[in-house]
């Protein structure tokens, strides 16, 4: 699971009040890192649609916060190392096993092979 | 409507006609392709087949991808005029074959020169067609699998009455001797010949395909095969241009969903660079594969609840090399773990009505829909492909709800373009839903009677009948426009 992929994924337990599942806390136990070719016009257009909050804070439980600034500088599309650091910690860093944790509710999803398992049992959607 | 179309290169030489054969249904896409992707002109559709004019490269000939098979033209005349003497009509299907060399030597120069002269060697003679050899005909199939002899079956037009097989024989040889030779044509029974569509006469005839496999060592000796078509509309020759189907792609290791339909459908979609798009039922993953391979930049994610099927689509992508745009997790359709407006397009083969019983699963359309149009946002677009059955479960869920909006209407100057909503039976006054799915061509939809929560805001924009193969299905396309009383 890449970090663009966790950016993107809430917890939908039943009960959980609107947004408090957001973001859901990684506990890895093997993460990846893979060699991406790095897009640049790719990264710049994910930015807008990324949580920024919680990629660092994301980025940061792997070890892998890569000097990523708390908040958005301006003007990022043309700021090239800026961007590499950002496609590093999006698409570069792959959680492979280890655990989502909702933050409201403490529920816990399994990532195994690097594909997260989300789904709720019948008591809980 | 197709990505980083570039004109300037892939170009060689004078323009160059072909046709190309078509899945039933998606003609319209192909006709659209050839002309954005190709800079096709002289584009016309003919029942079953898209014929075109470029002077496009083989490598972007290569990417076409509704189409089944491409073809280099050879002739294309009028029908064959039908005759009781079969002997004539014999000599009138190998005068349209045979006639003319020089065509022939025109096509096989245009042949060599798209493969770039790697195949053949040395001249090419000029020979009479009298003083051509004649052989006991083989048909040459490049491949030996009857999959792909289906295909070309199927595409093949149900009015033809007649088909052969004649082969274009450039041998491959070690002391670079080009032979030209011309085959014979005969009609024979053989265990795959079926019969078809009687033709109108007064003879007790049958129709048959001659069908001859040729496997192995043989089948290596020859270049390529021609492919004769007849029927009321024309009678037309062609070179295949490549050795497979287009819809055989190298990029995909397990088929599931045939990749012409899915490419179909995500060019619908409205993809454009920084799109999260999202298939909630991916299986193999064939729709993301295929529009991931065409739309780039885009962020893609597939979720499937079948550890198999995740399985599947996870070794299809590393295959395809694009771990890197397409993201899985096992979720559930009914609960997706994402926020509400947060997907910009969902795009999805819905299984049920083909495999499943079709009860059962209807009552999970609407849950479904649902939490389709909950993560989408506003002015995104859902493409959708189902059954006939479903999609009369559809039409009563969407119509339903459209008209308990009627902001709808009204909404004529929304950012995102007002969705076309077609309504073939705008004086309904029985009171009845106005069946908005009616945009179908053909397809009747009744208001459906169920007691279906509203979810309001997705409207129909467009849709198209296609073939499966054994079975129909239709291609489903939706925008989600804002809610009423939202603004």
């Amino acid at each position: 699971m890449k970090l663009l992929t966790h950016n993107m994924l809430t917890s939908h337990v039943r009960g959980v009040r609107p947004g408090a599942g957001f973001p859901l806390r990684i506990q890895a136990t093997e993460v990846k890192v893979n060699n991406v070719d790095f897009n640049q016009e790719f990264v710049a257009r994910m930015i807008p649609k990324v949580e920024w909050g919680a990629l660092v804070e994301a980025a940061e439980s792997l070890g892998h916060l890569s000097d990523l600034p708390p908040q958005l500088p301006p003007e990022y599309e043309s700021n090239e190392d800026f961007l590499r650091k950002v496609h590093h910690v999006l698409l570069e860093v792959e959680v492979m096993e280890g655990v989502l944790k909702c933050p409201d509710s403490g529920r816990e999803f399994p990532i195994t092979k690097g594909i997260p398992n989300m789904l709720l049992s019948e008591e809980e959607t | 409507m197709v990505a980083g179309v570039e004109e300037a290169p892939g170009c060689a030489g004078h323009p160059v006609r072909y046709f190309c054969t078509a899945g039933r249904g998606l003609e319209p896409f192909l006709l659209r392709e050839v002309q954005a992707r190709l800079g096709a002109t002289q584009v016309e559709y003919v029942s079953g087949k898209v014929f075109f004019t470029t002077n496009s490269e083989l490598s972007k000939l290569k990417k076409l991808k509704s189409g089944e098979r491409l073809f280099l033209l050879l002739k294309k005349h009028p029908p064959i005029s039908l005759s009781r003497n079969k002997g004539k009509v014999f000599h009138e299907i190998q005068k349209l074959v045979i006639e003319e060399p020089r065509c022939w030597l025109d096509i096989v120069s245009i042949w060599k020169h798209l493969h770039g002269n790697k195949v053949i060697q040395g001249n090419i003679s000029k020979e009479n067609p009298k003083s051509l050899k004649r052989k006991s005909e083989e048909e040459i199939s490049i491949s030996t699998k009857k999959q792909k002899r289906k295909q070309i079956l199927e595409t093949v037009s149900d009015e033809c009455q007649v088909e052969e097989h004649k082969n274009c024989v450039v041998p491959e040889t070690n002391n670079n001797m080009d032979l030209w030779t011309e085959s014979k044509t005969f009609l024979e029974e053989t265990p795959e010949s079926r019969t078809e569509k009687s033709v109108e006469s007064n003879n007790h005839s049958f129709n048959f395909r001659v069908s001859c496999r040729c496997s192995g060592a043989i089948a290596k000796v020859f270049t390529s095969q021609l492919f004769v078509h007849l029927n009321d509309i024309y009678s037309v020759v062609g070179i295949p241009v490549f050795r497979l189907p287009l819809a055989n792609r190298e990029y995909i290791q397990t088929a599931g969903l045939r990749s012409t339909i899915a490419w179909a459908m995500a060019s619908l979609a409205e993809i454009s660079a920084g799109s999260f798009v999202l298939d909630p039922m991916c299986g193999l993953g064939t729709i993301l594969l295929e529009a991931a391979k065409e739309w780039l930049n885009v962020h893609y994610l597939g979720a499937d609840i079948s550890d198999s099927q995740l399985q599947g689509s996870h070794e299809n992508i590393k295959a395809a090399g694009l771990m890197d745009k397409i993201g899985l997790l096992k979720a559930s359709v009914i609960a997706l773990p994402l926020p509400s407006e947060s997907v910009d397009v969902v795009i999805s083969d819905i299984p049920f009505g083909k495999k499943f019983k079709i009860r059962k699963d209807m009552k999970l359309l609407p849950d479904i829909l649902r939490e389709m149009e909950r993560v989408l946002r506003v002015g995104g677009t859902v493409v959708l492909l189902m059954s006939q059955d479903l999609h009369k479960h559809m039409g009563g869920c969407i119509s339903r709800c459209v008209e308990n909006d009627t902001s709808l209407n009204a909404n004529s100057d929304s950012k995102n373009g007002a969705a076309v909503v077609k309504d073939l039976n705008p004086k309904e006054k029985n009171g009845s839903p106005r069946s908005i799915s009616s945009s179908i061509k053909g397809v009747e939809t009744e208001p459906f009677n169920q007691k279906i929560t509203c979810f309001g805001s997705l409207v129909a924009v467009e849709s198209y009948g296609v073939s499966l193969g054994k079975t129909d299905a239709f291609i489903y396309k939706y925008r989600k426009i804002p809610a009423a009383g939202k603004q």
